[in-house]
């Protein structure tokens, strides 16, 4: 090779770090594009309806935070069990507990009138409690019975998705009263003052403070991966459980913790949906968002930057997809299929990119 | 340059006069390292020849260089009398290279036949085929292996035989071991010396990579010695002068171990001479009672151990390895609870207690395995120096980076762990210097009260074996009771004060720690009660 291409690589190497998951983004749109004109849509409705529903309006615009947040918060703590070398996908059913919890909490736990903001943190609190006991049920499987935790998170979620089934269908439980047979299994609305207050001061705005809730557990959890000793035992019993154990650190403590962590925020990333938007428990409360929360967390290789970004950019897909299907009738599974697609590309991207990083040996 | 053979005229050396492979002037630098600077090599076909050379030399680098893992960036090597730049590993083993690495890649899981195939057959499987060669080649090279046997219960030796057989069937030209010995306990390792002759018999050549002098001796056609990445000393076996080439390797006179050691012995002798075994007034600092380890299958690995090292003193551990040294690490690590019995550091007792108790108690473990148990190497040398102590650098729950690298930069001066830095990756270091790291936690803890170290010293350089020696007499100087468990009987004899035998799992003897015992012990070791 000659001096001038070898003087010339860093430059190149850096214009492809950008040009690389742009030009993968923008072909997996244009096949996405092809894929709609195919199905017989019109394609540019489907685009319009797409960025309607993103970015078109405030609201939108807000709805898509609102989504990233809780995405943002089930990833956060999929970062920090994975930290331990423990992968957690059960953070559908931690949403779901959580909920639950908060549900029952704001409807029958008295806080209506509690000061001090109570009557929106103690449903808050529940609902991370029960996450966390639902992430430290398979933390402890794992230590005592060494269950996978992959299996343990999975099934387990799969309790908590029809321990919502069974909540809502009960009127013992969290079903409200019966006045008709037309009366849907699902709880009451949660009173007003249990609701997170909003962020703009705007009543029209979906916004509420469970951003600004989000944004704080991020730099939370960046300190405690990067600076804190407890992240560096994470770090240490998930790469040699047998060295960590042998240093003194207490090893199935740390593994049932991390589990914990991880179930807490799935929990609070419920009782934050509950709270900020939905205000009552039904059937398919949880809508996916466990399992998306896990694809960001898996996307952000470990940053707590990296889960907000591809929260972010979750929230605002999965809304621009939902417009699509609403507006512009492209049948739901294909807007799975593109969504798929866009994320292929990009964590594609992302993997090449880093190996360019790397360079030739 | 020792003396330089200008062509293969020795003893077993190569009947024709073209070079298997010729290295010309080879070098490979990683960032302003020079791992292989300048070296030219001839290998012949039919010759086993050894590369020398202290951890850190670049005897890996050249070899994967050779198999075709790196790339080199000045020089050339010629192949079979082609010029050879092999794209990476499959091209060298499709080319007639072929290397058994120092750590294996079988599935332990799967059988013998089953691990072979996995890389060799494509389509349908021809067990009984795969079986047959496998035992063809074994006989062929005089060794046996039973294709049959599952991976994960096989001897290590047994399992480095497995990665040459995988080897052979290729029937390579060149067949190249990486430290092969340093993995083998020592009965094993004349078997693996044989192997090799036995290839370079049968018209292949063989490049032996090792740092342990008797097995030059034993094997080599031709030795070249490497040091900070260049030839050093190259010499026919036949007439070659061991002082010489230790000399070369080392690149100073090293002083006997023995005699060493025995400068240090009579320092210790000066200052606690008073005392002599069985004074009833020398404290405990570790007391085995009883200690006994059945495993899951309810077979007795471990068998009634019962043993009282006082302070200060030195206690050889010797035995064959798998005779229950292993459980007896684990236990006294705090990571086994025994069956039965009992152990004290000092006066606490600690049998049910785990690990952090058995460092808070003063007891620094020096474990058999640093990867897998002594260490984290994918995290930094400070952190690994600092695992059991982290809380002292932590303040309102976050790490104090700067303190804690600090320390590890003043530990690594005191104990000459040589790395880019105390945030340099753990398994970046060399094996003797990993060792130091580890020591160094061990060894600083305050009090310390007992030392178990097994087999403190495998796979490490002489340089570094010395220093690991003087850091025990240094710590027993200082009041603490060692015990070094260890399968190299001459390690045990220099160290230690006297010598107990393990034999499947049971005590079977005492003996002083004298060379006069040399064959009491060794006969105990095999069973054969003296």
């Amino acid at each position: 090779m000659t001096a001038l291409a070898v003087a010339g690589l860093p430059d190149r190497r850096r214009l492809l770090r950008l040009a690389i998951p742009l030009a993968a983004v923008v072909a997996s749109l244009l096949v996405s594009l092809l894929l709609i004109a195919i199905s017989g849509r019109s394609v540019p409705d489907a685009i319009e309806a797409f960025l309607d529903g993103a970015f078109g309006t405030a609201f939108a615009i807000g709805a898509s935070i609102n989504r990233a947040v809780a995405l943002a918060l089930v990833g956060l703590g999929f970062i920090l069990a994975f930290r331990a070398n423990l992968t957690n996908v059960g953070g559908e059913g931690q949403i779901a507990v959580g909920g639950i919890a908060a549900t029952a909490i704001a409807l029958y736990g008295h806080v209506d009138g509690l000061p001090l903001g109570l009557a929106v943190l103690l449903p808050l609190l529940a609902g991370t409690l029960a996450g966390a006991v639902w992430g430290a049920i398979a933390g402890v499987l794992k230590v005592r019975f060494g269950t996978n935790e992959v299996i343990s998170t999975l099934l387990l979620g799969f309790i908590a998705l029809l321990m919502v089934y069974w909540s809502v269908q009960s009127t013992d439980l969290l079903r409200q009263p019966q006045t008709s047979s037309a009366t849907l299994p699902e709880s009451l609305q949660i009173p007003v003052a249990t609701r997170l207050p909003g962020l703009t001061g705007d009543p029209e705005s979906p916004l509420h403070i469970g951003l600004v809730i989000c944004i704080i557990l991020a730099i939370v959890t960046a300190v405690v991966l990067r600076r804190s000793t407890f992240g560096l035992r994470l770090r240490a019993i998930g790469l040699n459980e047998l060295a960590a154990r042998r240093a003194g650190m207490p090893g199935g403590l740390l593994l049932v913790s991390a589990l914990a962590l991880a179930g807490a925020f799935g929990g609070l990333a419920g009782a934050i949906m509950l709270q900020g938007e939905q205000y009552y428990l039904k059937t398919g409360f949880s809508s996916g968002y466990g399992f998306d929360g896990l694809v960001v967390g898996l996307l952000s290789r470990g940053s707590a930057t990296g889960v907000l970004a591809g929260a972010l950019f979750f929230g605002f897909l999965r809304s621009g997809g939902i417009s699509m299907e609403i507006m512009a009738g492209v049948p739901a599974a294909l807007t799975l299929v593109i969504q798929g697609l866009i994320v292929v590309a990009v964590a594609g991207s992302v993997i090449l990119v880093e190996k360019l990083g790397e360079g030739p040996r | 340059m020792l003396q330089i053979s200008p062509a293969p005229t020795g003893k077993a050396a190569a009947p024709q006069t073209r070079p298997l492979l010729a290295l010309e002037n080879l070098g490979k630098r990683f960032g302003s390292l020079r791992a292989v600077d300048d070296i030219s090599l001839e290998i012949h076909a039919g010759e086993v020849h050894c590369l020398l050379g202290e951890n850190g030399a670049g005897k890996s680098t050249l070899c994967n260089l050779i198999f075709g893992v790196y790339r080199p960036d000045d020089g050339i090597m010629r192949f079979a009398s082609r010029e050879w730049v092999p794209a990476g590993p499959a091209e060298a083993l499709d080319s007639g290279i072929a290397m058994v690495h120092q750590h294996f890649s079988l599935v332990p899981r799967m059988t013998v036949v089953e691990n072979l195939m996995l890389g060799q057959s494509k389509g349908l499987l021809h067990h009984r085929d795969f079986a047959a060669r496998i035992c063809d080649i074994a006989e062929r090279f005089g060794f046996s292996l039973d294709p049959e046997a599952v991976v994960g219960e096989l001897s290590v030796g047994e399992r480095q035989r497995t990665e040459i057989v995988k080897c052979l069937m290729r029937e390579p030209q060149l067949l190249v071991l990486d430290e092969p010995t340093a993995v083998l306990p020592p009965g094993e390792i004349g078997s693996l010396l044989d192997i090799c002759r036995r290839v370079a018999d049968s018209g292949r050549a063989v490049i032996l990579v090792t740092h342990k002098l008797a097995e030059i001796a034993r094997v080599a056609d031709r030795v070249t010695v490497l040091r900070g990445g260049r030839l050093v000393a190259e010499a026919e076996m036949a007439t070659a002068d061991m002082g010489a080439l230790v000399r070369a390797m080392v690149g100073r006179e090293v002083k006997s171990l023995d005699a060493a050691l025995a400068e240090d012995r009579d320092a210790v002798a000066a200052s606690v001479a008073p005392e002599s075994d069985g004074n009833p007034s020398r404290p405990r600092a570790l007391v085995c009672d009883g200690l006994t380890v059945r495993d899951r299958h309810g077979s007795t690995r471990l068998e009634n151990f019962t043993l009282e090292i006082g302070a200060g003193e030195v206690v050889g551990l010797a035995g064959v390895e798998g005779n229950g040294q292993s459980e007896l690490g684990m236990v006294l690590a705090g990571l086994l609870r025994p069956t039965a019995g009992r152990f004290f550091i000092g006066d606490a007792e600690l049998t049910e207690a785990g690990a952090a108790a058995v460092t808070a108690a003063g007891g620094g473990i020096v474990p058999e395995d640093r990867h897998a148990v002594a260490s984290v190497t994918a995290m930094t040398v400070a952190e690994n120096m600092f695992l059991n102590k982290l809380g002292q650098f932590t303040r309102f729950g976050l790490l104090r980076r700067g303190a804690l690298n600090d320390a590890a930069g003043g530990l690594m001066r005191d104990f000459d762990v040589r790395a880019a830095g105390p945030d340099a990756t753990f398994s970046g270091l060399s094996g003797g210097n990993q060792q130091k790291a580890v020591l160094a936690r061990e060894l600083t803890l305050d009090p310390l009260v007992a030392l178990v170290a097994a087999q403190p010293t495998r796979g490490l350089d002489i340089n570094a074996v010395e220093a690991v020696y003087r850091q025990f007499r240094a710590a027993a100087r200082r009041g603490a009771g060692v015990l070094l468990i260890s399968s190299e009987l001459d390690e045990l004899i220099a160290v230690a004060d006297r010598i107990v035998v393990l034999y499947r799992g049971r005590l079977v003897g005492e003996r002083p720690a004298l060379a006069s015992e040399r064959d009491a012990i060794g006969a105990l070791m095999s069973g054969h009660a003296a």
